[in-house]
């Protein structure tokens, strides 16, 4: 392996689509594409997800096929099982390129131990298999991997404009692909059934910063333009966003999915610059660009970026008042968003007893109020002595319930 | 079997005629009429009585749509139609002239029966007029204490008309559950 001329093929196992994104994005932009994603059977090293379903097992099936392959591990805990280069998550740009760096170092030491090396062919379980092969834009770059080295921009794009029109759609007719996104149908609802808001390390896990993210800075940019009534230009390690304040849109590049991807990781703020611009500049769409809502993009972002999360900032028990109803008909309508925002506009509930009256998983709350407060949609309530406001008894039930829950069957099967 | 019965209002050319459409199990029983007066500028018929649609539910039970004309000379039969409704759905069209004096007569008009139900506003041909967009609709009802939910909405589609009648159910009893929200 030549480090300077051939990129190191890296693998990346039991990743879930949003992840493997965010990794092509961050070998080809960050890394100058001196990495490349393959399939495990020609890695020279692998990334694995330890927080997925049948990690272990997916790592013990790598280990026994491929002993001598440097291996980076991410995961929420940190688990030194392995004799491998660990990363937390949420995953820092520089811890992850100073684990790729000690992974190399580990390659080139074992490529001199064991010059002879075989590659192993490997037989893995459909599961595994699917596990390791995200959808849509992995597909196209596994057919082949000469070309994936070599032409790895080139498919990229393909695969990703395909994906945006695709996203653009959405964003027009948004009420029926909501229960389509993967990101939602991965989230693990069962992690806060015994959810205690009075144990730190409890809600600990289920807080997150926005600020260091792309959400919290688009966050900022947008409501800088909205209330400097000044266009705004979003800059870091993305291609520019450039937030036009009077139509409430994005001027972005066309490509623009992969921004979804880079939900999950965090940017200092060295990295990151917010330019306020002055009005006469041209803000008009170029010909790789293309302009978006930007209410629904920040929704989404922001629905990434929880994964069943909240802001750091959140009272559990705090009654949460709808400030503004979505714009359901072109926003991404998170799992029982309707009822939620429904219960919040008649009669202020906090979050735990939004999920315990609604009987829906506390997670889609989460989701719910983080898209929400977000865009300033939903506040709390609380009293003169900014303690939480005591919580009133659930709404009543309808005397018509019968027949609407008869209608709302109707609507769905039709 | 009970009937149960959601109206449809909204000034004229604002889609409650094709929203209920949209809707209903068949083509709606639809009273236009050529319209001879100034209404002729934005569209060549004008419902004068009423739309009227039927949805079928499981058990029997029957949901009616009525739609109100759209003129305003015909707002006698507001309150007959309104009278037994569970709730209101206004539409409200984008081009016109001044469409938050649209919003404000017609919630001042039904005043009472939103008081006693709930309301859900759709607001169309956005596509040909984005301004004023949702946010400024939103802004306008907050000066009046109104949390009411307003979408921007096609109603030719389906599933926009759809998605108005779920928020006007949920409004009304947001302990309903539904698979699929």
């Amino acid at each position: 392996m030549d480090n300077h001329t051939s990129p190191v093929k890296i693998a990346a196992l039991g990743m879930e689509q949003r992840t493997y994104s965010t990794l092509q994005l961050f070998f080809h932009e960050h890394c100058k594409d001196s990495y490349v994603l393959v399939e495990e059977n020609s890695a020279d090293i692998s990334i694995i997800d330890m927080d997925g379903f049948q990690a272990r097992r997916m790592l013990e099936e790598h280990k026994k096929h491929y002993p001598n392959q440097p291996s980076i591990l991410i995961s929420l805990s940190h688990d030194k099982a392995h004799d491998a280069v660990y990363i937390r998550k949420p995953i820092m740009l520089e811890a992850l390129s100073s684990a790729l760096l000690k992974a190399k170092e580990r390659l080139q030491q074992s490529t001199i131990k064991a010059p002879t090396l075989k590659t192993p062919t490997v037989e893995t379980t459909p599961q595994l298999q699917m596990t390791a092969t995200p959808p849509e834009t992995a597909a196209p770059l596994l057919r082949n991997n000469n070309n994936v080295a070599h032409n790895h921009d080139s498919h990229k794009t393909a695969g990703q404009e395909k994906s945006s029109s695709k996203h653009f759609n959405q964003y027009r007719y948004s009420a029926n692909f909501l229960t389509e996104d993967a990101d939602l149908e991965q989230i693990n609802t069962k992690l806060a059934e015994n959810f205690n808001p009075d144990n730190p390390i409890q809600t600990a896990k289920f807080q997150y910063q926005p600020e260091q993210t792309l959400q919290g800075y688009f966050q900022q940019a947008y409501f800088t333009a909205l209330q400097t009534q000044q266009n705004v230009l979003l800059k870091g390690v993305w291609r520019p966003i450039t937030i036009l304040h009077k139509s409430k849109q994005l001027r972005v590049e066309k490509n623009f999915r992969h921004l979804y991807a880079l939900s999950g990781m965090l940017f200092d703020k060295s990295d990151v610059s917010i330019t306020i611009l002055d009005n006469s500049v041209d803000c008009e769409p170029r010909l790789h660009e293309t302009v978006l809502p930007a209410e629904p993009f920040l929704w989404k972002l922001a629905m990434r970026t929880s994964r069943g999360r909240v802001p750091a900032d959140t009272n559990f028990t705090a009654p949460i008042k709808l400030i503004r109803w979505p714009n359901f008909t072109r926003t991404i309508i998170t799992p029982h968003a309707l009822r939620i925002a429904a219960l919040w506009a008649k009669q202020p509930t906090s979050l735990m007893d939004t999920a315990s009256y609604l009987s829906v998983p506390l997670q889609h709350v989460f989701i719910f109020y983080t898209a929400a407060v977000s865009l300033n949609f939903v506040t709390p309530v609380m009293t003169e002595k900014n303690h939480a406001a005591a919580a009133l008894p659930p709404a009543n039930r309808h005397r018509y319930r019968k027949i609407f829950q008869n209608l709302l069957e109707r609507l769905r099967n039709n | 079997m009970t009937n149960y019965k959601i109206i449809f209002t909204g000034p004229v050319g604002a889609g409650k005629t094709t929203a209920i459409s949209s809707i209903c199990d068949r083509p709606p029983l639809s009273t236009d009429k050529i319209a001879s007066d100034m209404t002729r500028d934005v569209k060549k018929t004008t419902t004068v009585a009423c739309d009227y649609g039927t949805v079928r539910l499981s058990g029997g039970d029957c949901l009616h749509l009525y739609g109100t004309p759209g003129q305003e000379r015909f707002d006698f039969m507001w309150d007959i139609l309104t009278s037994g409704g569970i709730g209101l759905v206004l539409l409200l069209d984008n081009t016109r002239a001044n469409p938050f004096q649209d919003m404000d007569f017609f919630l001042e008009q039904f005043q009472d029966f939103i008081n006693q139900t709930q309301i859900a506003i759709g607001v169309t041909q956005m596509d040909r007029k984005s301004v004023p967009c949702i946010d400024d609709y939103h802004n306008h009802l907050s000066k009046q204490g109104l949390t009411i939910p307003i979408f921007d909405v096609d109603a030719r589609k389906r599933q926009d008309v759809s998605l108005l009648i779920k928020a006007l159910l949920f409004s009304l009893d947001p302990g309903l559950i539904e698979n699929n929200d």
